[in-house]
């Protein structure tokens, strides 16, 4: 006995007969004329499309990227000296005797020193973000694809540098290089690279578990073509989300680093230094103190405002 | 119970040359059990051929070693031992195969969803294997637009993602995808269990007429029993990594002969309670499935088998071709001629 159901007529999908080759005729040509949108595109195009027809994400990187360009043509914006500062105007408020932001404990413009310290403080918190992304996901995935003895290995390494309190890693590295910007940068970075490691390499075993990864291995592609456009696809999420709020923790680090002399030695203007140091100040010129910290809250918001609509543009669901 | 196969002329092998020949392949894992490895039987010494434009169903059931098998033959598993040969070729069994045979060999996979890269538009997904190959732009989208046609995929979902679509049509589009590469044999390992009875008709249907259009071998693993024996020319049967049963696949439903199948097809519902297989001797389970960590010593079937005897846990039997094209590994039917059943049933036997 059969099952009834299979003993049905022909169903959608069945013999190609001479009316259905015309069919498949006419239909091959209409899919030929479709747009170029609608036809295979590769995952990044259709990304980079969805993410600027998003206005907040646009916005968003608008912000940053106007943070960065003040920091780079700092000199043309602002003629005051960031460094030196007449103490007889000391504390001035907001918008008073051609200060647009007022002045520090040591009279020295406040505008000038946020858009000096924006060079340090933005390459502080972006620079080791990015490339402690490149570099935790380049080892995270290659750990989770390559498995085995290999990936355990690198995974347990990373492992040592994590069982490491964050601050007290970045004061090690920060003391044996010494102080200065481009050491800050280095041992933020260096921190930062076993928490992104190991968020890729849990987002990759659970993705190459799938079994497209197996269809993708039946095509004869290489080990590095299926980990660059099936695997990293599915894994960046996971990766944008972690790294994304490690901005703020980066500025906030360097800035203790600053405090301790290790990292940028005052007089620099690195945003976090003048926080901590303009806490005194909060009871005389509240606003003016907080600025610093307005600057490090904008920069941070606006970066992950950019990475969440950059991880929405990445979403076919959404 | 009466079975009509699609192409009953089909079951002749001389007419055709076979395009897989799968010699003594074994498969074992290492598990770690505790602190102890053990040692996984997953597929043990299984000798297979399919030959050309017909369809070999396997069937078992779960955990007994077919979609193992399944991935050794395509090349995501290596062997421990044994060879498989390809349109005349021996391929590697251990290492890496040469594009030819990566490209001519390709699978369907189960699951509709996991088997389709959800950050990828269905067109995306059908054309990577031909970019891998570096087939030319152009070229792709005709392959592409003629591959959909052919799965009955209308173009406008061309754009479309995994999540957009029914497990029927995402099914069409790993089918398409195993298509697009124009391969000899494609391995569908229970490509339409996770489907709903309706679509499986479709599906199914759909995989007829493609492999008549194209000429394709397909090996279709299920452990249903109802779908193999539709799209099936012949049929093997797998029980705890071993083949116990082979033959044509009205053969196989008409005369069943080694217990397990036995007791395998009596468990097909059957809606005429006269002719059900329920209540005959040869149906009685003896227990579960024993556990491939540590398979039972001679036939590994003895534990649930009416008919055991001492040989059973002794010796393992043998493949025995008891007619044209029909072999079983059982003692019941030992080299030189079968033996009557009735000997073996408890109770009547002496032995």
């Amino acid at each position: 006995m059969t099952t009834l159901l299979l003993q049905q007529g022909p169903l959608a999908g069945s013999a190609p007969t001479n009316e259905s080759k015309v069919e498949a005729e006419r239909l091959r040509e209409a899919w030929l004329a479709q747009e170029e949108s609608v036809r295979s595109q590769s995952f990044w195009k259709e990304t980079g499309r969805r993410f600027l027809a998003n206005k907040v994400g646009v916005g968003a990187a608008a912000v940053v990227l106007l943070l960065v360009l003040a920091a780079i043509f700092a000199p043309l914006i602002t003629s005051h000296d960031p460094l030196v500062g007449n103490p007889a105007d000391r504390l001035l408020g907001v918008f008073s005797g051609g200060h647009i932001l007022g002045t520090d404990e040591q009279g020295r413009d406040m505008f000038a020193r946020i858009v000096y310290g924006g060079r340090l403080s933005l390459v502080a918190g972006f620079v080791p973000t990015l490339v402690a992304a490149l570099i935790g996901t380049a080892i995270g995935v290659t750990a989770g694809m390559v498995g085995g003895l290999i990936g355990s290995g690198l995974m347990r390494a990373m492992d040592v540098l994590y069982a490491f309190p964050a601050i007290l890693l970045a004061i090690a590295v920060g003391a044996s290089l010494g102080p200065g910007l481009t050491n800050t940068v280095i041992a933020v970075t260096i921190v930062f690279i076993p928490p992104v490691a190991r968020v890729a390499e849990s987002a990759t075993r659970r993705v190459v578990s799938r079994e497209y990864i197996e269809a993708a291995r039946l095509t004869g592609a290489s080990r590095i073509r299926i980990a660059r456009s099936q695997v990293l696809p599915n894994v960046l999420n996971d990766i944008i989300v972690y790294s994304s709020g490690l901005v703020g923790v980066a500025m906030i680090t360097a800035a203790s680093l600053s405090f301790l002399g290790l990292g940028s030695p005052p007089p620099a203007p690195e945003w976090g230094y003048m926080l901590n140091s303009m806490r005194g100040a909060l009871y005389v010129e509240p606003l003016v103190a907080m600025i610093p910290g307005i600057f490090i809250f904008l920069a941070s918001v606006a970066f992950n405002m950019a990475s969440d609509a950059l991880r929405e543009a990445m979403d076919s669901r959404l | 119970m009466t079975v009509t196969t699609e192409n009953p002329d089909v079951s002749t092998p001389k007419s055709r040359h076979p395009v897989l020949e799968i010699l003594d392949v074994s498969k074992s894992f290492a598990v770690r059990d505790g602190f102890r490895t053990r040692s996984l039987s997953a597929v043990d010494h299984v000798s297979l051929s399919v030959d050309e434009g017909t369809t070999l169903g396997i069937v078992g059931e779960s955990g007994c070693g077919k979609s193992t098998l399944a991935r050794i033959i395509v090349g995501l598993h290596t062997a421990s031992n044994g060879e498989i040969i390809f349109d005349g070729k021996q391929i590697s069994t251990t290492g890496k195969r040469d594009r030819a045979a990566v490209e001519q060999m390709q699978m369907v996979f189960q699951d509709p969803s996991s088997a389709l890269n959800p950050r990828a538009t269905i067109s995306e997904s059908i054309a990577f294997p031909l970019r891998v190959q570096g087939v030319a732009a152009d070229e792709i989208d005709r392959r592409v637009a003629k591959v959909m046609a052919d799965v009955g995929l209308p173009s406008n979902y061309a754009g479309n993602y995994p999540h957009q679509l029914s497990g029927g049509q995402r099914q069409r589009v790993n089918i398409a995808r195993a298509l697009a590469l124009q391969p000899k044999l494609i391995v569908l390992d229970e490509a339409v269990s996770a489907l709903d009875k309706s679509i499986q008709a479709q599906v199914l249907n759909l995989l007829e007429d493609l492999q008549e259009e194209y000429g394709l071998t397909y090996v279709f693993i299920s452990h249903d029993l109802n779908v193999i024996e539709y799209i099936s020319d012949r049929i093997a049967v797998m029980y705890l990594g071993q083949v116990v049963e082979s033959g044509a696949a009205s053969d196989l439903y008409e005369h069943p002969l080694h217990p397990y199948t036995q007791l395998l097809f009596s468990s097909i519902p059957n809606l005429d309670p006269d002719e059900s297989r329920r209540d005959d001797p040869e149906a009685v389970d003896a227990g579960e499935i024993p556990s491939p960590l540590n398979p039972p010593s001679g036939c590994r079937f003895r534990t649930r088998c009416s008919f055991a005897h001492d040989r059973c846990a002794s010796e393992a039997p043998v493949q025995v071709e008891v007619s044209a094209g029909h072999a079983v590994a059982c003692h019941l039917y030992p080299e030189g001629g079968a033996r009557d059943l009735v000997e073996f049933l408890p109770g009547v036997s002496e032995q």
